[in-house]
């Protein structure tokens, strides 16, 4: 028997360092105002998705003096233990970050009325579990015609990790964007399967810039520096390429080659969520968050500002203007059933 | 754009994908041709892609960078064959907490070192290094003979590996150990001692081989960037029947499946994405149901020495 012993402790060590996102806190050992928890799927050092997420989670105990903690789920069999831990134990607000968190937040709903699940990009809602739907097209579409305006080749590219609503909205929006400065400009696409596989998104960039694209947007997480790598070593090799950034502000991830990022300002709306989850209005209905908020918003490299061409730069103001008043219609794909998904 | 010009760019990312895979799968199969199947190698390849990135930063060059990862993956194989040969646990079991431990210890010391939201790092990278006559070759020349010092690694230890296996007295001392553990004890033979080495070897190349994608291929760092590699290089080591060289080119195959995925997908071809990426795994299915050939794991694989009573 002693022989057995061995594995499961080791299994029970190695679990626990593996929940390396743990972050439970007491600012001033104040009595916190609520208690908030953040759940996403991957790790938030991606400079994108997660840590937009973890930067709101950090800014609810900075500004709200919430007490927070977050939770990097491995499995989806993890989502459901993940819910029940947060709300068995008194947490008022859940966020879960990502689409696929919805079925399982439905199910923690029911079982724990006290306490509001958010869910990005979900799909449904009930009395205390509501989507948090970001308007990234909105941004993707400008993203789309700056890539437009700037490609010499005419060929553009797309590399996402899977093709899940959010993703798809975004590349929807950014090929109308796109073909709204260049009808016959050639748009490349290409998944992945991994948010975080740099080499194969390091790839799959290479390979549409060998077929000739020479801007290229991603739709990933971690794996966005593999993307940014290709495009840099493209330029180092004596080409012409430029890359666009996605979810989060990535203009100086790599500055000489992010001509601009398709900007959610993630923390902001957690901040506004909470805000409006205190007033007692969070419930019952999806929450869209977009660029009349500015919440969404597509924003230059101001190191390679002087490298666009003015004319493209206003028109790019100009539709701006105009997909924040309404006027201008972006298309998009549907979150949630019997919505527009569009605001 | 040319033919030839299409088929170089995909031969030439069948080779930067194959690579890793070599390198972890060359390893593997010393491992387990000894009796021991380490499916904690992810474990030890994200741990030689994190060293890789640090040990190039500590040291400026990316030479430091790979003795770094491969001394990382050496130290996540030791630990493996502490629980799994030392103490005798389960090698399933271990290994997958090997590997689930490895990706959260690599993320906590890269989110503890460089932020938790995390940065692009900037690496001094492994340059290609072409080698004369032999890069000029035409379509298959700078494929296989413009690239990273690394790649060379594996075309060299894939022979080497096979002779020491094959026909070398302390390659069949790990083959004994892989078969027969209770005949080779009986021989003299240190069963444990010789799991032991051959499994911290196998670490040790999965940490370059992380090291390499990290220097070499990606030139960054992102968590979870192993993305299952291990696990592949296990499969790899199958496909290869257990034989260093054809390990080797099984990799490389692999390496073109998924260089394949990418091209087509460019290709703008009107088929499903998810086709094109469960492409390399089919290939898989369809080597293991025998269709290269029946083939048969070393008779003692994934089985405790001594046996418990």
């Amino acid at each position: 028997m002693r022989r057995c012993i061995g594995a499961p402790i080791l299994v029970a060590c190695l679990a626990f360092a593996a929940c390396s996102g743990e972050a439970r806190t007491d600012p001033d050992g104040a009595a916190p105002t609520f208690r908030a928890a953040l759940l996403t799927s991957g790790p938030v050092s991606d400079a994108g998705w997660y840590a937009g997420a973890y930067d709101g989670l950090m800014l609810l105990r900075d500004s709200m003096g919430a007490q927070v903690s977050h939770q990097q789920t491995r499995t989806p069999a993890e989502f459901d233990e993940a819910f029940l831990s947060y709300a068995a134990d008194g947490y008022d607000l859940v966020f879960a970050h990502g689409s696929e968190y919805m079925d399982a937040a439905m199910r923690a709903g029911e079982q724990f009325p006290n306490t509001t699940f958010v869910v990005s990009g979900g799909g449904s809602f009930s009395t205390n579990v509501v989507p948090l739907i970001f308007e990234l097209w909105e941004a993707t579409y400008l993203a789309g015609m700056v890539a437009g305006g700037m490609s010499q080749s005419g060929v553009v590219g797309m590399v996402g990790g899977v093709a899940i609503p959010p993703v798809q909205g975004t590349f929807r929006a950014f090929e109308a964007g796109a073909r709204a400065v260049d009808p016959d400009i050639e748009i490349l696409e290409a998944y992945t399967g991994d948010w975080n596989d740099v080499a194969a998104a390091k790839e799959a960039t290479v390979a549409q810039l060998r077929r000739g694209a020479d801007v290229i947007i991603h739709n990933v997480d971690g794996a966005s520096f593999g993307v940014f790598q290709a495009v840099r070593e493209a330029v180092d090799a004596g080409g012409v390429a430029w890359a666009l950034g996605m979810n989060g502000n990535q203009n100086d991830v790599v500055p000489e080659v992010i001509l601009g990022s398709a900007v959610i300002r993630i923390a902001d709306a957690f901040r506004e969520t909470a805000v409006a989850w205190q007033a007692g209005e969070v419930g019952g209905a999806s929450i869209y968050a977009g660029s009349s908020t500015d919440i969404v918003d597509f924003v230059i490299n101001p190191v390679l500002a002087d490298r666009i061409p003015a004319r493209l730069i206003a028109a790019m103001q100009e539709a701006r203007a105009r997909v924040r008043s309404g006027e201008l219609k972006v298309p998009s794909v549907p979150f949630v059933e019997g919505e527009p998904g569009a605001s | 754009m040319t033919e030839a010009f299409v088929l170089t760019a995909f031969l030439e990312a069948s080779v930067r994908l194959g690579v890793p895979l070599a390198l972890a799968a060359l390893g593997e199969t010393v491992t387990e041709r000894s009796g021991v199947i380490n499916i904690g190698l992810e474990g030890s390849i994200i741990a030689g892609a994190l060293g890789g990135a640090l040990g190039a930063l500590a040291f400026g060059g990316a030479a430091g960078g790979v003795l770094v990862g491969a001394a990382a993956g050496f130290i996540v194989a030791v630990v493996f064959a502490a629980f799994a040969i030392g103490l005798g646990t389960d090698q399933i079991i271990t290994g997958t907490a090997i590997t689930l431990g490895g990706l959260g210890f690599t993320g906590a010391i890269y989110q503890a070192r460089f932020g938790a939201t995390g940065a692009a790092l900037t690496l001094p990278t492994l340059a290609p290094m072409p080698i004369p006559l032999l890069s000029d070759i035409p379509v298959i020349g700078s494929a296989l003979f413009e690239q990273a010092p690394t790649a060379y690694l594996a075309y060299v230890l894939a022979p080497a590996l096979w002779y020491f296996l094959f026909r070398t007295e302390w390659g069949l001392e790990v083959r004994a150990v892989g078969e027969e553990p209770d005949t080779a004890a009986a021989a003299g033979v240190r069963v444990r001692w010789t799991r032991f080495w051959a499994t911290t070897f196998g670490g040790t190349l999965a940490g370059v081989a992380g090291a390499h994608l990290v220097l070499a291929h990606a030139g960054t760092f992102a968590e979870n960037m192993s993305a299952g590699r291990g696990f592949i290089a296990i499969a790899v080591v199958v496909l290869g029947r257990w034989n260093p060289p054809l390990v080797l080119v099984a990799a490389l195959v692999f390496g073109g499946a998924s260089a394949l995925q990418f091209h087509a997908q460019t290709l703008g071809l009107d088929l499903p994405y998810q086709l094109f990426l469960a492409f390399p795994y089919l290939l898989t299915l369809a080597a293991l149901a025998g269709w290269v050939g029946r083939s048969r794991a070393p008779a003692a694989l994934a089985l405790t020495w001594p046996r418990p009573r």
